[in-house]
């Protein structure tokens, strides 16, 4: 290990059996009574199983002071990574040695209790982080300042705003002293002005204090602000390592993106039919799920009819990543006969800021809904600095809505 | 950077160790007081539970017993009842809330590493302050009936002790099956509802020994509880509580052999639990 080496990783790889069976489970009553007597008749005999390597053979050194990113799309192997450094899986081969104290957050507000008040959750979730009584004690007065709940100390955090709740989690966690800070898109809670103030405070603790950070994100505007090196992982493998331009560079290039193809869930009662395929696509029609900041996109929806529908609406929903509905639109109604169709919904008009948007559609007759997909689809919007963005459009991160409104400016007397 | 270096490989296996207590002594207490605190929050009597539950049974089982055995001296059966109920319902407590504990916290552990022993350690704590509160009833029935304290009364915090490590070492073993199949949950208050039957507690060891073959007198003492619940009944009447010494260190043994047991096999699976949840 070299002086600077705080972090040293040799060859790690991690294994999982998936089961095949998993799919086997039951909502009913009588489903899990059945399931129940086929699990104890198959007692002895081996299941059957998958192999998945999350990671494989993944090598690398970080120095101290470091401010990595860790990018790849959804299943790369980043969240397993951040788990096996932070001890919380082994690994399957390899070997990791690091030095100092680490602290990961893989989530906000781990252990918190609706039920205790802001202050027992306050020396709840530092004991649970690592922190010793005269710890928190001591930094007692600058959490609570960071999360300005100095009024609700005393309330259970139940009957706390959400963003209130947030900032407390965050707070306790921002004034943990670690020589290695682990970060697993937890900002992608809480409201932009809220983002900011955190990733300010981690680049406080890593530029002043001189602190490690291991940082995932889907948000490549906030990689690129926070980090100064790069990891790029792939179906578990490490594709690149270096500069945090070049990286990103690499990631955006590589159209290994988030996804921009979604298969929909096929309900099981089909009414009159179903949506099975939705597209994300740039204007030009081109795949693409990291849609860069002040660009149009399009939402193509692939549907089947099963039998003729009178009144046929198909409509597609925007959600932020705070649950507000953003817009909603309606195709026109009419009478539809069975067949495969698809819908396209331009977005050309409004530019979204920076963040990840959930994607709601349903198909309805006689404004009865028939098929509704919830939690299935979302859309990336990235503030990609340079790279991408063509700047018709400053992002200012102050509103969800970037376009601007006519402004005049008159003289008065 | 001298500072502790730490390494992680496959092959790392952890044991426990006084250490990390020390280290999350912190994390131990405020855990303890968290299931404490949100176990009687908005509940209107509040802790007055921790004595009305067990004082039910005590009323139930002392008259059965008092019936049953057409004792003489109601309030004397009624003490030598409580005495052993309050231990088993402490054995019940801590094996039951151990084998639930890590399920019930995977939220914590999948999230942030810490030693998981800690868990089932700060489920302890919570039963020995229910287990406190509820001596008061003990108390109580020693004054009314009149009995009087022997020197072996500092015998007690052992036998109270071994209830605790019986329940932690079956508790632990349980837990770590839990993990994985959720059946647990189920068997568990079986054997206990089954256990406090073959367990002297209504009624003394000489009454079930008493009427069953003697070949069957060591398999009846294979029960670790019956080691704990008659020392807790010598260290508090003196006497004849000891029914053969040999049978009792038999349940003493069995007591360590399962705590044995149970860490063991707690200390084997530990670092996967993450990946079974």
């Amino acid at each position: 290990m070299s002086n600077n080496t705080i972090i040293k990783v040799e060859g790690l790889s991690k294994h999982y059996l998936l089961n095949k069976n998993v799919a086997q489970k039951s909502d009913t009553l009588y489903g899990s009574f059945i399931n129940g007597l086929k699990n104890i008749k198959s007692i002895g005999k081996k299941n059957d199983t998958k192999d998945f390597w999350a990671l494989q053979d993944v090598s690398f050194e970080i120095q101290q002071g470091d401010r990595v990113g860790i990018i790849g799309r959804n299943g790369a192997g980043k969240s397993t990574l951040l788990k096996i450094l932070s001890r919380i899986t082994p690994p399957t081969k390899g070997r990791i040695e690091y030095s100092g104290r680490m602290a990961s957050l893989l989530e906000v507000g781990t252990g918190f209790h609706g039920d205790l008040s802001g202050r027992e959750n306050i020396y709840l979730n530092g004991s649970i982080l690592g922190m010793t009584k005269q710890e928190i004690d001591r930094k007692f007065d600058e959490i609570v300042a960071f999360a300005e709940v100095e009024n609700f100390l005393d309330t259970p955090v139940k009957r706390y705003s959400s963003g209130m709740y947030v900032r407390l989690a965050f707070a306790v966690a921002a004034n943990l002293e670690p020589d290695i800070l682990i970060v697993d898109e937890v900002l992608a809670v809480g409201d932009a002005a809220f983002q900011k103030k955190c990733l300010g405070k981690m680049n406080d603790v890593s530029s002043k204090e001189g602190r490690t950070i291991l940082f995932v994100s889907h948000n490549m505007g906030a990689v690129q602000n926070l980090c100064n090196k790069g990891l790029y992982l792939t179906k578990g493998r490490l594709n690149s390592t270096g500069d945090i331009k070049d990286i990103i560079n690499n990631y955006l290039q590589s159209g290994d993106t988030n996804k921009s193809d979604y298969k929909l869930q096929i309900p099981e009662q089909v009414t009159y039919g179903y949506a099975y395929e939705v597209f994300i696509e740039d204007e030009n029609g081109d795949s693409l799920a990291e849609i860069p900041v002040g660009s149009y996109w399009k939402i193509r929806v692939k549907f089947a009819i099963t039998k003729p529908t009178p009144h046929f609406i198909v409509a597609v929903g925007i959600v932020s990543s705070f649950e507000m509905p953003i817009r909603t639109t309606w195709s026109k109604p009419s009478d539809i006969n069975p067949g495969n169709y698809e819908a396209i919904f331009y977005n050309n008009d409004v530019f979204l800021t920076t963040g990840i948007y959930k994607i709601v559609i349903g198909l309805s007759s006689n404004v009865r809904t028939f098929h509704y997909s919830d939690n299935e689809v979302s859309i990336s919007i990235s503030d990609a600095g340079d790279i991408l963005s063509d700047k018709r459009i400053i992002n200012t991160q102050s509103g969800l809505i970037l376009n601007p409104m006519k402004v005049t400016i008159n003289k008065s007397n | 950077m001298n500072k502790d270096k730490i390494i992680i490989d496959p092959n790392l296996s952890s044991f426990f160790s006084w250490n990390d207590i020390v280290r999350y002594k912190s994390l131990l207490n405020n855990l303890a007081k968290r299931d404490f605190l949100v176990r009687y929050k908005q509940a209107f009597a509040g802790i007055m539970w921790a004595l009305i539950k067990p004082l039910m049974s005590i009323l139930v089982f002392g008259y059965i017993s008092t019936k049953i055995s057409n004792s003489e001296n109601t309030a004397t059966n009624f003490v030598y009842v409580a005495s052993a109920m309050l231990l088993w319902q402490l054995f019940s407590n801590v094996f039951n809330d151990v084998s639930n504990s890590i399920i019930s916290n995977s939220n914590l552990f999948s999230k942030v590493y810490f030693p998981k022993i800690i868990i089932p350690l700060s489920t302890i704590l919570v039963c020995l302050v229910d287990f406190f509160i509820s001596l008061i009833i003990l108390v109580v029935l020693f004054v009314i009936s009149g009995q009087s304290l022997h020197w072996q009364i500092i015998l007690a915090p052992l036998f109270i002790l071994l209830t605790v490590i019986n329940g932690l070492g079956l508790g632990l073993y349980f837990a770590t099956i839990n993990v994985k199949f959720r059946d647990v949950k189920f068997i568990v208050p079986v054997i206990l509802q089954f256990g406090m039957y073959v367990t002297p507690v209504i009624f003394n060891t000489t009454y079930y020994l008493d009427r069953m073959p003697s070949w069957l007198h060591w398999l009846f003492c294979l029960n670790p509880m019956v080691g704990a619940i008659d020392g807790f009944k010598y260290a508090l009447f003196g006497g004849d509580s000891i029914y053969n010494i040999y049978y009792f260190s038999l349940s003493v043994c069995v007591s360590f052999l399962f705590l044995f047991i149970g860490v063991k096999y707690f200390y084997k699976f530990e670092r996967n639990f993450v990946d079974y949840i």
